[in-house]
C-alpha cells in the first residue's frame, strides 16, 4: 500500500538556510548502496549484506511488573551496516531510546540478544560493558553533556584519557578540522553555543575511533540552523571519515540526512526507508500514525 | 504582603523533597546540641555530687546550729553545746569537729582525719558495720582506711602527735619554748575495735576517717598549737522536723541557749547543705562549665559552617524551582522567610533529637561510671532540668537559623529569568569579594602583628600582657584566615591537586571537580581547618611545654634523684640503700665545701669523682672533662672571675691550697666542680655530702617511691629530691589536660568531617547527569568511586594540612609567650599527633566518599540520556 500522504511542513522546514537546503536527498546521487527492501517484507534486515556493525535479535525490554508492565521493545530484529548513517525514527514513546540503550550496552535487555560486531553485548557484565563503551562505542546526547569544568579540547580527549591512553594527534586534528572547532578548543562549554557544544560532543564520541556512534536526538536542543549543521557534520563523519553512526530521532527532516531510516512503532520495527527524504520520512511517520502497527510495516520505501 | 501561609506550605513541600540532604545537615546540629546537653547535665551531676558530699557530713541531723561567716574567732564553747542539748525537744547535739594526725601501722599510713564517735547515730555519716565503737585508747576505722593500713579488728595502730605546753596558744612570750618548755612529740598505741562504713562518701575525699571517743578527740585538740573553731552543731530532735523550716519556738530556744555567741542561725540540714553547695559550685565548677562550654561553642560554630554550606548547596540546586516561583509571583521576602522557616524547623527538630541523644549518653555514662573507682558517690540517674532542655533547644535552633541567613539571602537573589535558562550546572553568583578581602587582610595583618607583639612581650618577661595580646591577636588572625579562606584555599587545593592529578584520569576529574566550586570547597575545608588548627595548636603547645620543662629541669638538675643526708656518718649507708634499690642505676657522692676560690671567700665548690659523675649525670661528656688539677666553670662564672680556659685559679681552705686549670663547661649545674682529691687537699670542714643517682627504671615515679622507702630504712633523716619524677609528673598533668582538650575538640572535628560527607553527597546528587555521562563514555564504576575518594581526600587533606601549619604557628607563638618564664623555650613538633590527625583526616575523607560514591555508581548511564 503506497503511502501518499502529503508532506506536512515541519518546523524545521521553515526558514531553512542554504546549509540545510542542499541536504535532503543530496546523498542519493552520490551512489550510496541502495538496498531494495521489498515493500511487503516483514523482515527489515537484509541478509547477505556486508557484516553488520550492530545487530538485534528478538530484543525485548519490559518495564514494571504485573498490570503496569510496559513492553517498550517487543522482539526486535534489526541489522545496522558498517560505514553507514542510520536513523531510528518513530513517534514519541515508540521505544527508540530503549532500543538504542540496549544496542549500546547502557541498559540490560529482558530477553533477546544484541551484538556489536561479533560481540554479544547482552551477556556482558558491567566491567566488560564499561570497556566496550570506552573502546568501541561513542555517544552523542541530546543535552550535549559536556563536563563544565573542562575545556573543549579536554572534553574531546576525555574518553581516551579514561582508557589510560593519549589521543592520536593526527586523528584529533582531522576531527577538529572536520567539525570546525579549531578556534574553540580552549573554551569551556559555558562559553560555547549549543551547536558548538554538540560538535564538541561529536568529536568526543569519535576520538577513540569507535566501531559505532549512537546519537539520541542530537538536534533536540538546537535551533534549526545549528541542528542542520550538526547533522551534516554527522554525515560527513560517515562519508569522509568512514564512521558508523546510528541516530535516534523523531524528526523526519533530521532522518533525511541519514542513508537509511528504520521506523519503529510500539516497540516493533515498522518500516525501513533507504535514502530517506524529508517527504518520504514524513510519509513513513504519518503512515505509522494512521495505520495499525501490523500493517504499518508495509509502507513503500522510496517515494 | 502575602500571608505567611503559602510560605509555610512551600517550605514544607521543599523540605519534603530534600529530607535526605537536610538530615545530613541536621546531624551536625544534633551532635553539637547533644554536646551542650551533656555539658549541662554533667554540670548538674557535679553540683548534685557536691551537694550530696556536703550534705553527707551532716548525716541525718534535723537541724544545724551555726555561726555564719568565718571570722576565725567565734566558737561554740562546751557550755553552749550543753545548753543547746538541754533545749526542749532536742535529743542530741554533736559539734562538727575534726582533728588531723599521723596515723600509722608500721610504715603504712600518714596524715589522717579523726572524727568523734557520734553521740547519736543520726549525727554521724558513719555507720558501724563490724565490732564496737571505740572506748579510750581504741579506734574505729572506715574500711578503706583499714585496708590501706592493712589492719583488722584487734590490731594495733599508732598515732603520733605533738603536745604543746599549756598556755602555748595564748602566750605572748618572745620565746615560748624558753618560758613554757618544749613541745613534746608522743606516739600512742590504739586498738582497732570497729569498722564503720561511710555510705554517703562524706570522708571519701579525706581518704576515709578514724573515729575516737569525743573526749579523746577533745584532749588531742586542746594540746594543739592552735585551737579549732567549732562553728557548727548538729542537732537531732525528739520528733523529726515536718516542714522545710525550723519552728520559731525551737529557733528562739536555741538562740537563748547560745546567747553568749553572736549571730547564731538555726537552719534545717537541707538548707545549710544547699547554701554551702551553691557557694562551692559558684566558683570552681563554674570555671569548669565555662571551660567545657567554650568547646561546645566551637562545635556549634563548626556545625553552623556545615549548615551554611549545606543550605547554600541546597539553594543552588533549587535555583530553577525558586526562579519558577519568582516567575509566578513569589516575592523575595517570601523566599527569604521560607528558607529561614526551613532552617528553624530543621534546627528545632535536630536539637530535640540532640537533646535526647545527649540525655541518653549522659545516663549511659552514669550507668557505667560506678565501675570506675571515682572516689565520689555519683547519682544513678540524670536530673533533667528545664535549663538542660530549653537551652540546647534554643541555642541549636538559633544557630541553625543564623547559619541559614546567608543562604536565604542568596535565595532572594535568584532571578526569575533563571527558570528559562538551561538547568545545567547550578551555580550561585559569587558576591564581590572586595569587602571580604579588605576585612580579612586587616584582620590578618592586625592579628599577626598583635600576636607578634604578644610573643615579644612574653619573651621580655611580661608574659601576662604578652599572653593577652597573643590570644587576642591569634584569635583575630585566625578569623582573618577563616574569612579569607575562600580566596586562597582553592588555590592551595589546586596545587595539591596538581600533584594528585598525575596519578590518572579519575584523579584529574576529581581535582577539576574540587575546583569548580571554590566557595563550597573552601567552606567545607575551613570547617575542618578550624578543628585541626585548634587540636594541633594544643598539642604543639603541650609538647613544647613538656620539652621546655624537661629542658629546664635538665639544666637545673643534672641528676634524676638526689639524697641529702642530715649527718655525714650515714652517707655510705644511704648510698648503699640507694644503689640497692631496683631501677636505680649509677650513684655518685658529691661533697659541697666552702672554700676560697681565686681570692673570693666562702665560695661553694663541689668535689666529686669524675668517673662516677659521668655515669650519673645527663651531660656525661661534660663530666668527663673534669680531671685532677682542674676545675669546671661556666663561661659566665669564668667571666666574672676574669679568667679563661686554661688559666690557673687558686683554691684554698683550712688544709692548704691548690692551683687548678680552668675548664669551661656548657652545663650550668657543673659549675665550680673539682675532683674529691683536690677538695680534700683544701678542706675537710664545713662540708656536706649528697648522693646523686641515675634512674634506669621505666616508671620513674615508682622508682622514686621505692627510693624513699629504702632511704627511710636507714638511720638518720634524709631528704630525697627527684627532678625526674617532677618531670614525669608534669608530663602526666600536661598529657591529661591535653587529652581532655583534644577529646572536647574532637567533637568539632567529627562535625567538620560530617560536613565533608555532606558536601560530597550534595555534589554527587547535583552531578548525577555528569556521572552518568562519564559512565556512558567509559568511566568504570571503580574509577567513579576513585574519583569521589580523591575528592574527599583532597577536601579533607587541604583542611588538615593547612590546619596543622596554622596550629604549629599558633602553638609555637603561644609557647614562646607563655613559657619564656621557664627559661629557654623549646619548639616541639608533635609528630605523632600530627600523623594521627593527618591519617584521621585522610581516612575520614575516604570514608566520607563511600556513601556518595555508592549512590553515584548505582546511577545507570542511561540517566545521561534522559531529558529529565
Ligand atoms: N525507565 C522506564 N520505566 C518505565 N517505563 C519506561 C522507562 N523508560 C521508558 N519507558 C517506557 O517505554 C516506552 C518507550 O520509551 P522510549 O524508548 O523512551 O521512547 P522514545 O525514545 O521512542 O520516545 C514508553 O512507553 C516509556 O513510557
Ligand atoms: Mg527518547
Amino acid at each position: 500500500m503506497p503511502v501518499t500522504a502529503g508532506v506536512r511542513n515541519s518546523p524545521y522546514d521553515l526558514g531553512m538556510t542554504a546549509a540545510v537546503q542542499d541536504q535532503p536527498g543530496a546523498g542519493r546521487g552520490a551512489a550510496p548502496v541502495v538496498r531494495n527492501v521489498c515493500g511487503m517484507d516483514t523482515t527489515v534486515y537484509a541478509p547477505g549484506s556486508s557484516s553488520p556493525a550492530v545487530r538485534a535479535r528478538s530484543l525485548t525490554k519490559t518495564y514494571g511488573k504485573g498490570e503496569a508492565t510496559v513492553r517498550a521493545l517487543d522482539g526486535v530484529d534489526v541489522d545496522f551496516e558498517q560505514g553507514r548513517f542510520t536513523a531510528i525514527m518513530g513517534p514519541s514513546g515508540s521505544g527508540k531510546s530503549t532500543l538504542m540503550h540496549l544496542l549500546a550496552g547502557l541498559d540490560s535487555a529482558t530477553s533477546g540478544q544484541a551484538f556489536l560486531g561479533s560481540t554479544e553485548i547482552t551477556g556482558l557484565n558491567d566491567k566488560a560493558l564499561t570497556r566496550l563503551r570506552r573502546d568501541r562505542v561513542g555517544f552523542v546526547f541530546q543535552q550535549f553533556n559536556l563536563l563544565p569544568m573542562f575545556t573543549a579540547e579536554q572534553n574531546i580527549t576525555l574518553p581516551v584519557e579514561l582508557a589510560g591512553g593519549t589521543a592520536d594527534k593526527a586523528w584529533f586534528d582531522t576531527l577538529v578540522d572536520t567539525l570546525g572547532l579549531a578556534g574553540r578548543l580552549t573554551h569551556r562549554p559555558g562559553e560555547l553555543s549549543g551547536g558548538q557544544q554538540q560538535r564538541v560532543a561529536i568529536a568526543r564520541a569519535l576520538i577513540a575511533q569507535p566501531d559505532v556512534v549512537f546519537a539520541d536526538e542530537p538536534t533536540g536542543n538546537l535551533d534549526s540552523r545549528s541542528g542542520a549543521e550538526v547533522l551534516s557534520f554527522l554525515r560527513r563523519s560517515v562519508r569522509e571519515l568512514g564512521r558508523t553512526i546510528i541516530m535516534v530521532t523523531h524528526d523526519p527532516s533530521a532522518a533525511a540526512y541519514a542513508d537509511r531510516a528504520v521506523l519503529i512503532a510500539d516497540g516493533r520495527i515498522a518500516g525501513d526507508i533507504s535514502d530517506p527524504t524529508p517527504e518520504s520520512a514524513m510519509a513513513g511517520l504519518d503512515a505509522l500514525r494512521t495505520l495499525e502497527p501490523s500493517v504499518a510495516t508495509a509502507p513503500g520505501t522510496g517515494v | 504582603m502575602a500571608s505567611s501561609f503559602p510560605t509555610a506550605r512551600l517550605t514544607l513541600a521543599q523540605m519534603r523533597r530534600s529530607v535526605g540532604r537536610l538530615t545530613a545537615a541536621g546531624v551536625a546540629i544534633l551532635i553539637s546540641t547533644a554536646f551542650v546537653t551533656v555539658t549541662l547535665l554533667a554540670g548538674s551531676v557535679i553540683q548534685g555530687t557536691t551537694h550530696d558530699m556536703i550534705a553527707a557530713q551532716y548525716a541525718q541531723a534535723d537541724a544545724v546550729v551555726s555561726i555564719p561567716g568565718d571570722d576565725g574567732e567565734s566558737t561554740f564553747a562546751d557550755a553552749d553545746i550543753e545548753a543547746v542539748a538541754a533545749v526542749d525537744g532536742v535529743e542530741a547535739v554533736q559539734p562538727l569537729t575534726a582533728w588531723y594526725g599521723d596515723l600509722r601501722n608500721g610504715g603504712k599510713g600518714g596524715y589522717q582525719l579523726f572524727t568523734p564517735v557520734p553521740e547519736d547515730p543520726r549525727l554521724s555519716p558513719l555507720e558501724l558495720t563490724d565490732g564496737t565503737w571505740p572506748a579510750a585508747d581504741e579506734v574505729a576505722l572506715t574500711p578503706e582506711l583499714a585496708e590501706r593500713l592493712e589492719v583488722g579488728l584487734g590490731d594495733e595502730v599508732s598515732v603520733k602527735r605533738t603536745i604543746y605546753p599549756e598556755g602555748w596558744t595564748t602566750s605572748q612570750a618572745e620565746d615560748r619554748e624558753a618560758e613554757l618548755g618544749e613541745p613534746e612529740e608522743i606516739t600512742e598505741s590504739l586498738t582497732v575495735t570497729g569498722l564503720a562504713d561511710d555510705p554517703y562518701g562524706a570522708y571519701t575525699t579525706f581518704g576515709g576517717a578514724a573515729a575516737v571517743p569525743a573526749a579523746a578527740l577533745q584532749t588531742w585538740s586542746a594540746a594543739e598549737d592552735s585551737q579549732e573553731q567549732v562553728t557548727e552543731l548538729l542537732v537531732a530532735l525528739d520528733e523529726p522536723l515536718s516542714g522545710t523550716t525550723v519552728p520559731a519556738a525551737l529557733d528562739q530556744a536555741v538562740q537563748a541557749a547560745t546567747s553568749g555567741v553572736e549571730g547564731v542561725s538555726v537552719q534545717t540540714t537541707e538548707a545549710v547543705a544547699a547554701a554551702k553547695a551553691a557557694e562551692k559550685t559558684g566558683g570552681q565548677d563554674l570555671v569548669f562549665l565555662v571551660f567545657v562550654m567554650t568547646f561546645a561553642a566551637i562545635a556549634l560554630l563548626i556545625a553552623a559552617m556545615v549548615i551554611t554550606n549545606t543550605f547554600q548547596v541546597i539553594i543552588a540546586q533549587r535555583t530553577r524551582a525558586l526562579a519558577l516561583l519568582r516567575c509566578i509571583g513569589a516575592g523575595t521576602g517570601q523566599l527569604y522567610r521560607s528558607v529561614l522557616l526551613e532552617a528553624a524547623i530543621l534546627g528545632a527538630v535536630a536539637s530535640a533529637v540532640g537533646i535526647l541523644t545527649g540525655a541518653l549518653l549522659a545516663q549511659a555514662a552514669l550507668l557505667v561510671a560506678p565501675s570506675f573507682d571515682l572516689g565520689v558517690p555519683i547519682p544513678a540517674t540524670i536530673a533533667l532540668t528545664w535549663q538542660s532542655i530549653v537551652l540546647p533547644l534554643v541555642v541549636g535552633t538559633v544557630v541553625t537559623v543564623l547559619a541559614a541567613l546567608a543562604p536565604a539571602r542568596s535565595a532572594t537573589r535568584v532571578a526569575p529569568l533563571a527558570a528559562l535558562r538551561p538547568s545545567d550546572a547550578p551555580t550561585l553568583r559569587a558576591r564581590s569579594g572586595r569587602t571580604r578581602l579588605v576585612v580579612s587582610l586587616l584582620a590578618l595583618v592586625g592579628g599577626f602583628a598583635l600576636l607578634g607583639l604578644g610573643v615579644f612581650l612574653g619573651m621580655n618577661d611580661t608574659p601576662q600582657f604578652g599572653l593577652l595580646a597573643a590570644v587576642g591577636g591569634g584569635a583575630v588572625a585566625f578569623f582573618g584566615v577563616v574569612l579569607s579562606a575562600v580566596l586562597w584555599l582553592p588555590r592551595v587545593a589546586a596545587g595539591l591537586g596538581a600533584l594528585v592529578g598525575r596519578t590518572g584520569p579519575a584523579s584529574r576529574l576529581a581535582v577539576a571537580n574540587t575546583l569548580r566550586n571554590p566557595r563550597r570547597t573552601a567552606a567545607t575545608s575551613t570547617a575542618l581547618l578550624i578543628g585541626v588548627t585548634l587540636v594541633t595548636m594544643m598539642s604543639t603547645g603541650a609538647a613544647s611545654a613538656r620539652m621546655s620543662a624537661d629542658n629546664l629541669l635538665d639544666e637545673t638538675y643534672p641528676y634524676d634523684v638526689s639524697v641529702s643526708s642530715s649527718s655525714p656518718e650515714y652517707v655510705e649507708d644511704l648510698r648503699d640503700a640507694l644503689a640497692g634499690t631496683d631501677g636505680v642505676g649509677a650513684t655518685v657522692l658529691v661533697t659541697n665545701g666552702s672554700v676560697t676560690l681565686d681570692g673570693a671567700k666562702d665560695t661553694s665548690v663541689v668535689g666529686t669523682d669524675p668517673q662516677d659523675l659521668a655515669a650519673v649525670v645527663n651531660v656525661p661528656e661534660e663530666a668527663k672533662r673534669l680531671t685532677e688539677g682542674s676545675i669546671l666553670l661556666t663561661q659566665e662564672t669564668a667571666d666574672t672571675m676574669s679568667v679563661g680556659a686554661g688559666d690557673e685559679v687558686a683554691l684554698s681552705g683550712g688544709n692548704g691550697s691548690v692551683d687548678l686549670d680552668v675548664v669551661i663547661t656548657g652545663a650550668g649545674p657543673l659549675n665550680r666542680v673539682v675532683t674529691t682529691t683536690d677538695l680534700d687537699r683544701v678542706t675537710d670542714e664545713e662540708t656536706w655530702t649528697d648522693i646523686w643517682a641515675k634512674i634506669s627504671g621505666a616508671d620513674v615515679t615508682a622508682v622514686l617511691g621505692d627510693v624513699q622507702d629504702a632511704v627511710a630504712q636507714v638511720d638518720g633523716e634524709a631528704f630525697v629530691m627527684g627532678p625526674a619524677a617532677e618531670a614525669a609528673q608534669f608530663g602526666q598533668v600536661v598529657d591529661v589536660i591535653l587529652g581532655i582538650v583534644v577529646g572536647l575538640l574532637a567533637v568539632a572535628v567529627v562535625i567538620a568531617l560530617i560536613g565533608v560527607t555532606n558536601t560530597l553527597s550534595l555534589s554527587v546528587i547535583e552531578r548525577t547527569r555528569e556521572s552518568a555521562t562519564l559512565r556512558a563514555i567509559g568511566l568504570s564504576k571503580k574509577q567513579l568511586r576513585g574519583m569521589l575518594a580523591v575528592e574527599g581526600v583532597l577536601i579533607a587533606g587541604v583542611g588538615a594540612i593547612l590546619g596543622i601549619v596554622l596550629g604549629l604557628i599558633f602553638g609555637w607563638a603561644g609557647a614562646a609567650t607563655a613559657l619564656s618564664l621557664m627559661g629557654d623555650v623549646r619548639y616541639a613538633v608533635p609528630w605523632t599527633d600530627i600523623a594521627v590527625v593527618v591519617v584521621i583526616a585522610l581516612v575520614a575523607g575516604l570514608l566520607a566518599s563511600v556513601l556518595p560514591a555508592r549512590a553515584a555508581a548505582r546511577t545507570s548511564p542511561v540517566a545521561a540520556l534522559g531529558v529529565e
